[in-house]
């Protein structure tokens, strides 16, 4: 781990995690859950680490809803416009075909950001166009891949304002915008609104930096709508990056991620549900748990570093099978006031790891940033 | 680990020592590369690599304007390799060559390479010894420096 990370990384759990501070023992860690406590202070070797983990892909997270409840969570779909990908228009028909089947039916579908892969109106179109065969009440949050070809206009006439929130069966949910607030690194460069949304669709560029975060405003204004929460009611907030600092090279991160924890620091109850890293995660951090989520695009690589100890890591997928690697995903909350989160990863019986060499790590690596971001006419001189 | 590095460099000494004597009694242009390397050609290599590690890294993040100026069709999909392999990560050049599952073959890094041209990026394979190949190589390699060599391993 570089210096620079393994300095922050200390800082974030000396300041979100102080002796004592998890999320509220009434969520019930059980062996169903990635959780195990010996693992939440200190390393574990990969052995030890496999040794323990279940073989069960649902994590309970009890709470005290009023009736018990499922939603459907899809995001990172990544549209292209029709005529030149039909696999990702295939993924998210099958998707959606699901979600509609879902029996109970789902009382709301969350879609996470990443609708359009170049931010184009036919592509988002496109998704709107996908997602109206589903009949349950739709929310939307957006991925940067859909705002900055023309900075969120067309997303913003589909979708309206990013960021909301609603009470749903003794639940309040809420939805942040992690993605508008990049620093401006186009004006000065002179960049057209292709080139500018070509270099936020690179994960591994270095020219947009480090865009994802919250903002001020969008913190005050959570506050504000927490304000007459009761500290001990459940809170599940759904973003597109995670609400913690896993890799910021790939904005696997927001970067005001310590104010994010000011404002959710007296509720005891918190869940946050992300989109962007396209793969299986979890952590804790503070009294919040926050719970990664599948694309239905293609699967993102662990980072090289970073990657929460609590996570039990996804299997390492077959690259010739589109449909591997790739899903949706059910939350429900049952009669025992529990939720589940559970991965639909098309293609597996088993979305976990089984032993070492199912990791994508199994092989060390050591990689580093691309070099084509450092030449003219990107490059800062 | 001291007794290796300090036989190392005893080792590396001598061999610098005895291309030293081998360039003072050779001489001409025919021969320049039994002369000692200078800065200055040092610094021509490094270019020559980081020029072929720059043309890679373009096709692998899919590139239009470099796929067009070596001649190949690396993707028809939209797809591009970095979309799987950002800053190269999950290639594994240290691991080659080996059985590929994916392939169900003993492979090479090239052979992979074409494997994902072909099958996830739908796009036309290109000849192995093709300057594009040479340069997908060299940047893979290259993001990869520091990575141990594990070859053969799944
Ligand atoms: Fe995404
Ligand atoms: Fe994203």
């Amino acid at each position: 781990m570089s210096d620079e990370l393994d300095r922050i990384r200390r800082e974030m759990h000396a300041v979100l995690q102080p002796p004592g501070v998890r999320p509220d023992d009434s969520l019930q860690i059980t062996r169903r859950t990635f959780i195990h406590r010996s693992l939440l202070f200190g390393a574990a070797s990969v052995g030890q680490t496999f040794a323990w983990w279940p073989l069960l892909n649902t994590i309970d997270v009890a709470h005290a809803a009023e009736a018990p409840f499922k939603f459907a969570w899809i995001s990172d779909t990544h549209l292209y416009e029709r005529s030149l990908n039909t696999r990702f228009v295939d993924k998210v028909v099958r998707a959606v075909q699901e979600v509609q089947a879902m029996d109970p039916p789902a009382d709301f579908l969350i879609f996470g950001g990443d609708l359009a892969q170049l931010g184009k109106i036919e592509e988002l179109e496109l998704g709107v166009e996908l997602l109206k065969d589903l009949k349950i009440k739709k929310y939307y949050i957006p991925g940067e891949h859909d705002w900055y070809l023309d900075m969120g206009k067309k997303w913003g006439e589909l979708f309206g304002q990013p960021n909301w929130t609603f009470d749903h069966k003794g639940v309040r949910f809420i939805g942040l915008d992690t993605v508008s607030r990049g620093p401006d690194y186009w004006t000065a460069k002179k960049m057209t609104p292709e080139e500018r949304m070509g270099h936020m669709a690179t994960l591994d560029g270095t020219v947009a930096g480090a865009w994802a975060g919250v903002g001020r405003e969008q913190l005050d204004w959570m506050q504000k709508t927490l304000a007459d929460w009761d500290k001990s009611k459940p809170i599940v907030i759904f973003s597109h990056n995670p609400l913690y600092e896993y890799y910021p090279p790939w904005n696997f991160w927001v970067r005001d991620w310590r104010e994010v924890n000011d404002v959710l620091k007296p509720y005891t109850k918190v869940t946050n549900i992300h989109g962007h890293v396209h793969q299986v995660l979890y952590n804790e951090i503070g009294s919040m748990r926050s719970i990664g989520m599948l694309a239905t695009s293609w699967p993102w690589p662990y980072a090289p570093e970073g990657v929460p100890k609590l996570t039990k890591p996804m299997i390492r997928v077959d690259p010739g099978d589109p449909f591997d690697g790739v899903g949706w995903e059910t939350v429900s909350v049952n009669a025992d006031d529990k939720v589940d989160v559970e991965y639909i990863m098309w293609g597996r019986k088993e979305v976990f790891v089984q032993s070492p060499e199912d990791h994508d790590k199994s092989i060390e690596e050591v990689i580093r940033p691309r070099v084509a971001d450092n030449q003219y006419p990107w490059a800062n001189p | 680990m001291i007794n290796t590095s300090t036989f190392l460099c005893i080792l590396t000494r001598s061999t610098i020592a005895g291309a030293v004597v081998a360039a003072s009694v050779v001489i001409g242009p025919a021969s320049a590369n039994k002369d000692p390397v200078t800065p200055k050609q040092l610094k021509l290599y490094q270019e020559a690599f980081m020029e072929e590690v720059r043309k890679g890294d373009l096709l692998f993040h899919g590139d239009a304007a470099m796929a067009e100026q070596l001649g190949v069709k690396l993707s028809t999909t939209g797809w591009a390799c970095a979309m799987c392999h950002p800053m190269a990560s999950d290639t594994h050049p240290q691991a080659f060559p080996k059985f590929q599952q994916s392939m169900a073959k003993f492979a090479t890094l090239r052979d992979m390479i074409n494997w994902c041209i072909e099958k996830p990026n739908q796009g036309e394979k290109i000849d192995p010894e093709s300057e594009a190949m040479k340069a997908l190589e060299a940047y893979i390699t290259w993001s990869n420096t520091g990575s141990v060599l594990v070859p053969g391993k799944y």
